[in-house]
């Protein structure tokens, strides 16, 4: 058993394998009076369907965050599949179906900005949605590469990547980015909760610049969007 | 017939969607125009194909032959995605 904090949120892990706990690491704290996260067997059962092949103390963990995030809606906070880096405090995540690229762009953004940019998330960041903006934290489910840190920082832009020959970028509105943005946040199994992330979303939108980058795999993708979208207003 | 459990409208923007919860197959988001939203909006209760023309026809000012088609079409869009409990 162990307590981690998330998103300014605590939750105490009733653990069945040691790998959840060797994930969350550097998001452990001393034990507190928190929400209890126990997996059952018929939750096992559930992923196992989901994600084949895998051993149960991975499919744990994957339950385990199933679990906060169903939780986390509650509290405005959604997760958002995507790589998020920071650079200057802020936070640009970049968004696709899984195989484009998102990691290896924002690789690029650490080639071109060197020790200015930390990542905060490789696969799964949380995003904590309020009237006044949006906040993006780390979380331990931080990709295969596993790249990330705990830290948070507000958001600056989400940007949807698509693989190009040519490399260009233009900002999109709401309208555009709305597919791409439902099909990347977590969706929870309660139509409650479904309908509290469809709001979270339309905040999303609204608080954050939206873009579209074409682009390839040379350092040149990661200057032509950073220099875009860093001068752009919010 | 009726809207599945777990299938949710949303405005945003003026715009009707339809998407659905974490515990079903699909997940894309139907964008509705106007008769599309009004049929949607029907299935919420339980009703039948019958039953939605003549809505249909009861609010806007189209024939019954096109109001039919319409019907149909929209019904068979929510039925590939499994958005209907027949």
């Amino acid at each position: 058993m162990f307590t981690i904090m998330l998103a300014e949120h605590t939750f105490c892990i009733e653990n069945r394998y040691d790998y959840v706990k060797k994930l969350c690491e550097e998001y452990i704290i001393p034990d507190c009076n928190a929400q209890k996260i126990f997996i059952t067997d018929s939750q096992l059962d559930y992923e196992k369907k989901l994600t084949i092949g895998f051993p149960n103390a991975y499919l744990e963990s994957l339950a385990v965050y199933r679990r906060i995030c169903e939780l986390l809606v509650d509290e405005n906070i959604i997760l958002f599949h995507g790589s998020a880096v920071v650079v200057d405090g802020l936070a640009y995540i970049f968004t696709a179906a899984s195989g484009t690229g998102k990691s290896t762009h924002t690789s690029l953004w650490r080639a071109y900005l060197g020790e200015r940019a930390t990542m905060l998330n490789d696969d799964k960041p949380l995003l904590k949605i309020t009237s006044s903006g949006v906040t993006a934290y780390g979380t331990p489910w931080n990709g295969k590469h596993r790249l990330g840190s705990n830290i948070s920082a507000p958001l600056k832009a989400v940007c949807i990547l698509e693989r190009s020959e040519k490399n260009h970028i233009k900002k999109i509105n709401k309208k555009a980015a709305y597919p791409m943005l439902l099909q990347q946040v977590y969706r929870p199994k309660s139509p409650v909760k479904m309908a509290a992330t469809l709001n979270m979303i339309d905040q999303l939108a609204k608080h954050s610049s939206l873009y579209r980058l074409c682009c390839n795999m040379e350092i040149d993708a990661a200057e032509l969007a950073y220099n875009y979208m860093k001068g752009e207003a919010k | 017939m009726k809207l599945k459990d777990g299938f949710i409208t949303h405005e945003s923007d003026g715009e009707h969607i339809l998407v659905s919860a974490g515990d079903t197959q699909f997940n894309g988001l139907v964008r509705s125009n106007k008769t599309a939203a009004f049929i949607v909006e029907q299935l919420k209760s339980g009703t039948t194909a019958e039953s939605i023309v003549t809505a249909l026809l009861s609010k806007y000012d189209v024939s019954k032959e096109v109001a039919h088609k319409d019907v149909e079409r929209i019904l068979d869009t929510l039925r590939s995605i499994g958005a209907i409990d027949e």
